[in-house]
């Protein structure tokens, strides 16, 4: 027995799975406890009443060539129901990184993605509450899936899957700024913009002639869009669920991952 | 010596409690508050861009489409809406530093010196009314570019510039009763999901009757909606009397309803 020995030749293993669930819990058990889990239902439900009330009116009166205006605007409802959590998910993310929280478990014996797969999976609990939430609402205004269960599947997924890449994006964007407050600030415009000069409230031909290329092509127009068709509509001008028409969306929703996920696996194995 | 202890200690209470010493140290004070916002680039962001952003967005969304609908502008809803909807938002980030100053221990430091006892709140008040009154002149000059004009004479145009600052002084009332209560993070959400829906829901944002029947009367006669309707009397035309009265009655119902548990918070905040 030399001075130096250890009182074990065994190395700490991360046990993956077991902290993965640790960490996970720690963030979705404090949130429903404290009733913030609420703000994942009350934003949609907020967003839906603010949009479809006072503009039913004024859009309907110049046609969307949809049955209803609930089913013209549904996608956004959904899109602004992802870019609220992917809000909450950047002010988590820059929490933890300004607490010092990330430095702790790069010192520890944890695998070193699971931080941040945890972080993922107590928004992906966020957002799916949302989603259902926002769908609910849509149901109340008139929103109805017109075509078959293959296609509603697939406007899941779709949502989930822009939600997810949305999340993923504003948790880098956090973990890099460390400033929740900033952050959340910063954020609050670009869905804003984006929301808004998109064809999710009224159709292209309704901007003005200057700002329709840009709201013909960027990434929210293209969601809804591809959201829509998945959908249908009773009148037949949602669109056809081809190749050509779903391409843009997931490019856009898989091309913001394949950006984000190199980012995250540098971020998170980053050792401070 | 005991004598000459006296006249000091007498001396210094006059000094520091004198209404001359109340203007002066106001003065100092609302210097650097302005400076602190100015030198902040979010607080920037927030009184000057954003709102100018949205008075540009809202008229290219919905301008078109309620041009159509009413045959009138729609700037004369949005530009008086914006005005409000900016002085709101600065209310928000007042009450964050507010907050935060208390944190740091400033205002305890300021309890402790020798420094008029009321003019920390007053030279909020005063630099949160320059401010509100710099972002107003902000939006108008944006206004101006879209095509707003003011067709009432000098005296209505004074009137109409002063509206958004008595409004928002009355919510930053508001908003300081209630920072001091509670949690700072539930509180800024909140009031952002409030300031939200009162725009939404106001006559500023699409006119009186495209909302349905049965939510009119709210619309009507809401803080937001009756300021849009006088600033936009003073500025195009339309009846003044009634929603200029229910604006004022709004602000001083909230000014003195809220004014002694501001106070009261203040008071609780500088002796932490």
């Amino acid at each position: 027995m030399t001075a130096g020995t250890w009182l074990t030749d065994v190395r700490a293993t991360p046990l993956r799975a077991q902290q993965w669930w640790v960490l996970t819990t720690r963030l979705i058990v404090p949130s429903v406890k404290t009733g913030e889990v609420l703000a994942s239902i009350l934003a949609p439900a907020a967003f839906t009443a603010s949009f479809y009330i006072p503009l039913k009116t004024v859009m309907t009166f110049a046609g969307t060539g949809f049955s209803s205006y609930a089913q013209f605007m549904m996608p956004i409802v959904v899109l602004q129901a992802a870019a609220f959590t992917a809000i909450s998910a950047a002010f988590r993310a820059a929490t933890d990184s300004v607490a010092g929280l990330n430095r702790r478990f790069g010192s520890m014996p944890v695998g070193p993605l699971v931080p941040v797969a945890a972080r993922m999976s107590g928004n992906i609990f966020r957002l799916a509450i949302a989603l259902v939430t926002a769908i609910i609402c849509g149901h109340v205004i008139g929103f109805r899936f017109r075509l078959d269960t293959v296609h509603t599947i697939g406007f899941l997924l779709l949502a989930m899957l822009i939600g997810v890449a949305l999340m993923l994006g504003a948790d880098v964007i956090g973990t890099v700024s460390r400033s929740p407050e900033a952050t959340t600030q910063a954020l609050v415009l670009p869905p804003l913009i984006f929301g808004m000069l998109s064809t999710g409230l009224a159709p292209a031909h309704q901007f003005p002639a200057w700002v329709q290329p840009f709201v013909r092509n960027q990434p929210v127009s293209q969601f809804a869009i591809g959201l829509r068709a998945l959908a249908g509509d009773t009148l037949g001008n949602a669109g056809q669920v081809t190749l050509a028409l779903m391409g843009p969306p997931l490019a856009w929703a898989i091309g913001i991952l394949a950006l984000c996920i190199p980012l995250t696996i540098r971020l998170s194995s980053r050792r401070a | 010596m005991a004598l000459l202890a006296e006249r000091t200690a007498a001396a210094r209470a006059d000094a520091e409690m004198s209404a001359a010493s109340l203007v002066r140290h106001t003065m100092i004070q609302t210097h650097r508050l302005l400076l602190r916002w100015a030198r902040n680039p979010v607080t920037l962001l927030e009184t000057l861009i954003i709102p100018c952003l949205l008075l540009i967005m809202l008229e290219t969304v919905i301008g078109g489409q309620i041009r159509k609908f009413t045959g009138g502008s729609a700037l004369y809803g949005s530009v008086p809406m914006v005005t409000l909807v900016g002085a709101l938002s600065g209310a928000v980030a007042g009450g964050v530093l507010l907050g935060r100053e208390r944190d740091a221990g400033l205002l305890a430091r300021f309890w402790v010196l020798p420094v008029h006892r009321a003019s920390g709140l007053a030279s909020r008040i005063l630099a949160e009314g320059c401010r509100i009154f710099a972002g107003t002149l902000a939006i108008i000059l944006v206004g101006y570019l879209l095509g707003f004009r003011f067709h009432q004479g000098v005296l209505a145009t004074l009137v109409f510039l002063l509206i958004p600052v008595l409004f928002g002084l009355a919510f930053a009332t508001v908003v300081t009763a209630v920072a001091v209560f509670t949690a700072k993070a539930t509180l800024v959400e909140a009031i952002t999901i409030l300031t939200s829906l009162m725009m939404f829901f106001s006559t500023g944002f699409v006119p009186l009757a495209a909302y349905p029947q049965w939510i009119q009367p709210i619309v009507r006669n809401q803080p937001m909606s009756v300021a849009v309707d006088a600033m936009k009397a003073l500025a195009l035309e339309g009846p003044l009397a009634r929603p200029l009265t229910l604006t004022l009655l709004w602000s001083l119902a909230a000014i003195t309803l809220f004014a002694i548990p501001a106070t009261i918070g203040y008071r609780r905040a500088s002796r932490r």
